[in-house]
């Protein structure tokens, strides 16, 4: 149960969390929904740290937790309380949430058969943890492109990059910290802008909704 | 040994069946303020239509009389045949899910076929209904029992109920998931708000009982309560077998029979507080949910084919 498995226990737990994301109906529970997830990816590199023995790994770990599990979704719901009773920030989603699953699952699978082709020496034991972090990137891009809310397409960005801190891991365990600042930690300034742009808008056209955001243009 | 304990089962489950329809009444009334009547109710409901004479729709055939004992009846088969005391089938040949499937099957086509038989139109649309359901909710159901199969290695529930009991059927996440989808499905499948209301003849869903009276009516509000305790056993069977006997022994089995009744109980329970927290939903809305617990299946077997 331990070693290798758990860190495949814990990818499959990280597409179940993520699929919470996408699913929440309000913006507040998606922001909680994602610091648990990012609590999961942070037992990931953790459990993978211990399994590698990778001392780095448990570097990124801790600032994965102070980064992901707490600042982002502190500056999410800071955004909301913010944006207040400025624009409607729960808006329905495009696709019917129930059929968001199905597609899910299908990403994961033509992930799976995409991975199955990488043929290295450390992917080999995660190879469905591998398979997990790519397609966090599809769940990502689902998510910006089903969500009617600009806010909520902030958590497909998010989850795009918690995807790419995965595979970082499982690939370049060795990796020094410098080069999980440069991919990872910098997403923290992404969002901060992110949620800025979203304030301003909501505060300007006094709503969330991306196809009324078009009229913006021009 | 086993042919005891298999009619034993199938005994005890249609015994037992409106007692636990009775509890999930009382917890009805008791959720919605009200005393409701005693737990005991359904027994004399039944024992007062079983005493009616029997009166029958002009025109209606053979279809409408056989009816009752067959939906009845597969459900009495089921119920002898799945591992409910024991981690293994006391009847193997009932136990496969193949069978159990088409034996979960044959109920819902005969009950639409005596809908139509009836020549009612009411009745007739509470059969197009029960159909509709049945549509819906049997691609998750075969999904998750696939998965169950392939993780197990078999596709008897007596080898499933083994291998979930001993933490043997790989992959874990992949047979989880798959529990949380079967759990829903079953939900569904018993018959219960926001999508049906099973022991409610009046509910369109259940029309066809408005043509029937007397003992085939007790025989259907019977086989309505022992649905609904076979499909919540088939959840406990496969994906909660923890507590069942592991050998034959007679004391092994009296403690799963005990087990069993305890793991069902809370099953139920949970079931009638689900179902008296909710509201009823438009029947046009059924396919909404019913695509979640498919989308929630196929996860299950993407985390089967890729192996977590």
């Amino acid at each position: 149960m331990f070693g290798y498995p758990l860190v495949n226990v814990l990818g499959a737990c990280l597409i179940i969390t993520s699929m919470l994301v996408v699913l929440a109906r309000t913006g507040r529970a998606a922001a909680w929904l994602y610091s648990l997830q990012s609590l999961v990816l942070v037992a990931v590199l953790a459990s993978l740290g211990a399994v590698t023995g990778s001392t780095e790994l448990f570097t990124w770990s801790a600032t994965a937790f102070a980064t992901k599990v707490v600042l982002v979704p502190a500056i999410l719901l800071f955004t909301l309380k913010k944006i207040g009773d400025e624009a409607r920030t729960d808006l329905p989603p495009k696709l019917n949430p129930m059929k968001s699953v199905a597609l899910v699952a299908v990403e994961v699978f033509v992930c799976f058969v995409a991975v199955s082709g990488i043929d290295l020496p450390t992917a080999a034991e995660v190879r469905p943890t591998l398979a997990v972090s790519l397609a966090h990137f599809f769940i990502g891009l689902t998510c910006i492109v089903i969500q009617r809310s600009i806010f909520k397409q902030i958590f497909g960005y998010c989850l795009m990059e918690n995807g790419s801190h995965v595979t970082l891991a499982l690939l370049a365990p060795q990796a020094p910290e410098l080069v999980e600042i440069g991919v990872a930690t910098d997403a923290i300034f992404a969002v901060i802008i992110l949620a800025v742009l979203v304030w301003r808008m909501a505060r300007y056209a006094r709503t969330l909704d991306a196809d009324d955001l078009c009229e913006l243009k021009g | 040994m086993s042919v005891i304990v298999a009619i034993l089962q199938a005994v005890l489950l249609v015994a037992a069946a409106p007692l636990v329809s009775g509890i999930t009444r009382k917890i009805r009334a008791k959720m919605h303020s009200r005393t409701g009547t005693d737990i005991f109710q359904d027994y004399r409901d039944l024992a007062k239509l079983w005493r009616r004479c029997e009166v029958r729709e002009g025109g209606s055939g053979l279809v409408s009389r056989a009816m009752p004992p067959v939906f009845l009846g597969s459900f009495v088969l089921i119920a002898a045949g799945l591992p409910l005391f024991m981690q293994a089938c006391p009847v193997p040949i009932l136990g496969d899910i193949i069978t159990i499937l088409y034996l979960m099957a044959l109920p819902r086509f005969m009950f639409a076929l005596a809908s139509i038989d009836s020549a009612g139109s009411y009745t007739a649309i509470g059969g197009v209904r029960e159909l509709l359901v049945g549509v819906l909710v049997e691609p998750a159901l075969v999904l998750v029992l696939f998965v169950m199969a392939v993780a197990a290695g078999s596709t008897n529930t007596g080898f499933m109920a083994a291998a979930t009991g001993s933490l043997q059927a790989q992959p874990l996440v992949a047979v989880v998931v798959a529990g949380v989808a079967f759990a829903m499905a079953c939900y569904i499948e018993m018959g219960k708000l926001p999508f049906d209301l099973a022991e409610a003849e009046q509910e369109i869903q259940e029309g066809p009982l408005a043509a029937y009276s007397g003992p085939s009516l007790a025989m259907l509000k019977l086989g309505v309560s022992v649905k609904q305790l076979v499909v919540a056993s088939l959840l406990v069977a496969l994906f909660l077998p923890f507590g069942a006997a592991v050998d034959a022994s007679p004391a092994a089995v009296l403690a799963g029979m005990l087990a069993y009744g305890a793991k069902v109980l809370v099953v139920m329970v949970a079931a009638s507080i689900i179902e008296n927290a909710v509201m009823r939903v438009r029947y046009k809305l059924l396919g909404r949910y019913t695509w979640f617990v498919t989308g929630i299946a196929l996860l299950s077997l993407v985390f089967l084919v890729i192996g977590i």
